[in-house]
């Protein structure tokens, strides 16, 4: 009792200082709660979706015309099935519609809304009231990231024909719920669907079997299996299509971004957290230096060394219980936002749960470190003497170095003066270091991701593997491709044309998509990240996951398999690749012709320049419309496949700078203000020798500058150097080997001079205290 | 002929505490004239550091007028009080309040520099003055807490006539000085007092008021006896101190 009174005692004493740890604290705990939280909830959250929308763990697109009931036999006689199920469903396999900030391109699954069906029925999450007559539910990331609300007109185009709905409901869904699984789920009531279903081709009519596992880590396995079976019965069947989903890859895909934003959470609350440490060993350091005459009070008095520990260590541990369990509880108020992150990348709602686990976790990491620095900063206490603390702590006379001597040193008085006190506070100013270099540091490194996700996309895209041309041109079977690409080339506005398509192979029996183009070197994106591209016939390139997964690297043979034929190649170069699930080759043109001697290819991509791409598909349209199938806009579809991320990563940003901001002022208000109080005798001093307030607050805010401008400085070269290889780090579970974001000198330059004017600022207007230190009441207390 | 350098008209000084007002000074009329040695007395709260502080610029008074050679300071802001206190004024105080983050040197620069901006000049002259006070070579890159009291004090001196000032005030300078160290401080007073330097010094000790030419006497925030004592010195102490403790026994000291 007698200790914790000492511990309150001591808190009540420095109120001011213990608000400001107060803080700290709370901002350290709030946001290592959250990221735990959202790091530690992601995976069973879209585990638990899966349950309780009971979706199925696997699920198969097949064209009606080549199914046969031995597929399904497949499947139920299949070890850990427990439930299959079969149904009728329109594939559009090219649907383009609105999507955020741009046209999407996609397959379309729609499912007809009124049937029966065990496993996946829909729940919505809105819905009109009153049907219409051409009504069509959609996901709920259409409303989350899609930009559309109950009501509004969409329009689905396929095969350049344009079909009109309202919107009226969104349903949740796991399995193509999301803009990056490359097919969109649709469901339209039963008139409607059979409407949609008669105006289409046979093409279209497609079954769609959907299954259930005992346990669904199986269903990776049991997709391969079944893709594997069919695809070798479906050899010699022309126009036959088959294509799955299983839930573990949906869950990867749709889990990647949001574990990529938890981590750069997690890694900001620590440097938060370190800070805060910091923080809390200098307000330990300084409260111990004042209380040092209590000190030697208390020792004289009886009171042993360990009692006096504890108490410090007391009072510590109740400021941070305190401020870290409303951190905690804070953080149940800031994760709804999270929660609308995770919401528009998944598509599916955040319930947010509370996680007494976690949140004790946290509580327990931040008071345990608290605790640590305490014990390290307090543990001098036991060696000092009675009669040293009750002298204020001086054992001896401290030598110390007298530096740049005003005799000597030329320049201004108030510069020197300046630097002088900069010297003198090495230790502090140690502290203040660390802090800024840790906070330019992670502004850099924010600023960066956004710059890259949400303003010049192209090093973001490129770790897609997407090639960054502006229109995709698919090119009729009929028309003379060669031609029709020597045409275009001569367009106004036309940069460059390349062939490069996107076509599904085998290789060592794993299905890849493998690209083709003439020759790699005109493609903007090399994606090729050890070795190189293939530029002969018999060479082929393959990415990493390929290559992990059938344990080929460059130099070794592979069997390419394309239709009927299989071939051998050379693989010359190890690419990344995020799309496709990383599940990616690349062959010349020549290579391709090894295994179909008359291929010419499909696609073109299109380069331009000066010209919008809505202006130019016009002109292209108008000029060799009979030869094309279809236009993709490639830039569209990047912004609205982007748009998402785009939105996590601003949320990121901006989190990361108002923390830096707050942490800024916090510090310089924390430090300067202990300053002035420790130096308010020599403060009123040269009051007293005609030194004018604005002369002293320049003096203590010039004091920082250096420390600060090497700390920004720092922090700035390490941004710079740094960034790329930790996000290479922090993203290589993605899939990502190397990572080439833009980091423009100019906006670092921008962010270190902000932070030093800011702290400039913020140490000019806290110094303004000083203004209320009178050289007169200095000598008359 | 005599020099007034400050001259106060009605000045008053009150404090407010817990709504009780204090009225410390009481109605002053004081002149302090070029090339005195003027002692401040009075017991415990009579008001002899307020009006100190208050003529030096290093406070506002409540009320009245401060002509300091010519120059009004109740209508001076913080800021420029700080520029004339700079220019015009010495401190020597009871604690001494050298910067301990500085060398001996560079205290005495530190106020210098403010004022002169010719270096070489302000360094030979700071060396001039602290051998003058017997702060020799090897002590200016001490530290404070390296120097005694007496040391520091004469240190505090040097400081404080560094800029030539007009008046160099001081108070209770050998307050928490023992008796030797007191002797050579003042003696350091005497001899810049004897070579033109105006002192005004605050004190309740009488070996040390001795020192002056002229001796104010303050009660309850009223001048009650102004002694003219005459220069200093060594030769005639006697008749002095006798003089003076007539004059404090008058006072009711």
């Amino acid at each position: 009792m007698k200790i914790l009174n000492l511990a309150l005692a001591n808190i009540r004493k420095g109120k001011s200082a213990t608000a400001s740890l107060f803080i700290f604290v709370l901002v350290a705990s709030l946001l290592l709660n959250i990221g735990l939280m959202v790091v530690t909830q992601v995976n069973p959250f879209f585990d638990d979706k899966v349950d309780q929308l009971k979706d199925p763990h696997a699920m198969f697109v097949i064209n009606k015309e080549s199914y046969h009931p031995s597929r399904s036999e497949y499947l139920e006689d299949y070890q850990g099935v427990t439930e299959t199920e079969k149904e009728d469903v329109i594939h559009m396999e090219n649907s383009t519609y609105k999507y955020g900030n741009g046209e999407l391109n996609s397959s379309a699954v729609i499912f007809n809304a009124d049937a029966e069906r065990n496993i996946g029925a829909p729940r919505f999450i809105e819905k009109l009231d009153s049907p219409g007559t051409n009504d069509i539910f959609v996901p709920y990331s259409f409303k989350t990231d899609g930009g559309y609300q109950l009501g509004d007109q969409f329009t689905l185009t396929s095969q350049n024909k344009d079909y009109e709905y309202r919107i009226s409901g969104f349903f949740e869904t796991t399995m193509m719920g999301t803009n990056n699984i490359g097919v969109m789920k649709f469901m339209l009531p039963e008139t409607t669907y059979r409407k949609l279903a008669s105006e289409l081709d046979n093409r279209s009519e497609a079954l769609l079997l959907s299954v259930i596992m005992e346990d669904k880590t199986e269903s990776s396995q049991l997709s391969n299996d079944f893709m594997k079976e069919v695809q070798l019965s479906q050899k010699d069947k022309a126009g036959a299509y088959i294509f799955g989903l299983d839930i573990e890859m949906v869950k990867n895909v749709n889990t990647l971004t949001i574990n990529i934003v938890a981590t750069i959470l997690v890694a900001f609350a620590a440097i938060i957290v370190l800070v805060s440490l910091i923080v809390i060993r200098f307000r330990v350091s300084n409260n111990i230096e004042d209380g040092m005459g209590n000190i030697g009070a208390l020792k004289a008095i009886g009171y042993t060394s360990g009692q006096i520990l504890l108490s410090i260590i007391l009072q510590f541990i109740l400021i941070a219980l305190c401020a870290s369990g409303v951190g905690v509880v804070l953080s149940y108020g800031l994760m709804p936002l999270f929660g609308n992150i995770i919401s528009s990348l998944s598509g599916l709602i955040w319930v947010q749960k509370l996680d007494i686990f976690i949140n004790l976790v946290s509580i327990v990491l931040i008071v345990f470190s608290v605790v640590i620095v305490t014990l390290f900063s307090a543990y001098r206490v036991r060696k000092i003497l009675p009669v040293a603390a009750l002298r204020g702590g001086i054992q001896t006379h401290s030598f110390k170095k007298n530096y740049f001597p005003l005799e000597k040193t030329g320049g201004d008085l108030h510069f020197v003066l300046a630097i002088k006190s900069t010297l003198a506070n090495a230790k502090q100013n140690m502290m203040i270091l660390l802090i800024v270099i840790a906070l330019t540091f992670a502004t850099v490194f924010s600023a960066v991701l956004y710059y890259n996700i949400g303003s010049d996309k192209t090093a973001f895209v490129n770790i897609f593997g997407a090639e960054p041309a502006n229109l995709m041109i698919t090119v009729k079977a009929d028309a003379d491709i060669k031609e029709l690409l020597h045409n275009i080339q001569q367009m106004d506005h036309v940069q460059k044309v390349n062939i490069f398509d996107l076509i599904e192979t085998k290789i060592e029996d794993q299905i890849v998509y493998t690209n083709i183009t003439d020759h790699y070197n005109q493609l903007e994106n090399n994606i090729v990240y050890e070795g190189r591209q293939p530029k002969h016939e018999n060479e082929i390139a393959l990415s990493w996951v390929v290559s992990e997964q059938i344990n080929k690297g460059i130099g070794d043979m592979v069997e390419l398999e394309y239709g009927t034929e299989t071939s051998s190649f050379l693989v010359t170069g190890i690419s990344q690749s995020i799309g496709n699930l990383g599940q990616v080759a690349a062959v010349t043109m020549e290579g391709i012709q090894r295994l179909q001697s008359d291929y010419t290819g499909t696609s073109l991509y299109v380069y331009l320049d000066g010209i919008s791409n809505k202006d130019f598909v016009k002109n292209v349209q108008n000029q060799y419309g009979e030869q094309i199938i279809e236009t993709l806009d490639i830039d569209e579809n990047i912004e609205s496949q982007t748009g998402m991320y785009t939105a996590a990563v601003l949320a990121l940003m901006l989190l990361v700078l108002l923390i830096t901001i707050l942490v800024v002022v916090l510090i310089l208000y924390l430090v300067i203000r202990t300053m002035i109080i420790k130096r308010k005798k020599e403060f009123g001093v040269m009051k007293a020798l005609g030194y004018s307030t604005l002369q002293l607050m320049n003096q203590i805010s010039i004091s920082f500058l250096p420390v600060i401008t090497i700390g920004v400085a720092l922090g700035g070269v390490l941004g710079y150097f740094f960034t790329n290889p930790m996000l290479s780090v922090l993203l290589s579970g993605a899939g990502v080997k190397r990572l080439e974001f833009t980091i423009h000198l100019p906006i670092i330059i921008l962010i270190c001079s902000s932070i030093l004017i800011l702290a400039y600022i913020v140490s000019l207007l806290v110094s303004r205290r000083i203004k209320a230190i009178s050289a007169y009441a200095l000598m008359t207390e | 002929m005599t020099k007034t350098i400050i001259r106060t008209e009605k000045l008053c000084k009150t404090f407010s505490s817990g709504g009780i007002q204090q009225h410390v000074l009481k109605n002053l009329d004081i002149r302090i004239v070029e090339g005195d040695f003027t002692i401040i007395m009075g017991s415990s709260g009579s008001g002899k550091s307020t009006l100190l502080y208050a003529i030096s610029g290093m406070d506002k008074p409540t009320l009245g007028e401060i002509d300091f050679a010519g120059q009004k300071l109740t209508k001076f802001s913080n800021d420029r009080l700080a520029i004339f206190r700079r220019n015009h004024c010495g401190f020597v105080f009871q604690q001494i309040y050298l910067l301990d983050n500085m060398s001996v040197l560079d205290n005495v620069l530190a106020s210098g520099l403010l004022v002169n901006k010719n270096k070489r000049e302000l360094v030979k002259r700071a060396k001039e003055l602290l051998l003058q006070v017997g702060i020799n070579e090897n002590s200016w890159s001490k530290f404070p807490t390296q120097l005694s009291g007496g040391e520091a004090q004469r240190v505090g001196i040097v400081r404080a006539i560094i800029n030539n000032p007009k008046i160099l005030f001081a108070d209770e300078p050998t307050g928490a000085l023992n008796s030797l160290s007191s002797k050579n401080v003042l003696d350091v007073f005497s001899e810049i007092n004897r070579s033109g330097q105006s002192i005004v010094l605050v004190t309740h000790d009488v070996n040390t008021a001795l020192r002056g030419n002229r001796v104010i006497y303050l009660k309850d925030g009223v001048i009650c006896g102004d002694l003219q004592l005459g220069s200093y010195s060594d030769d005639d102490n006697l008749e002095r101190h006798e003089r003076l403790k007539e004059f404090l026994a008058e006072m009711g000291w």
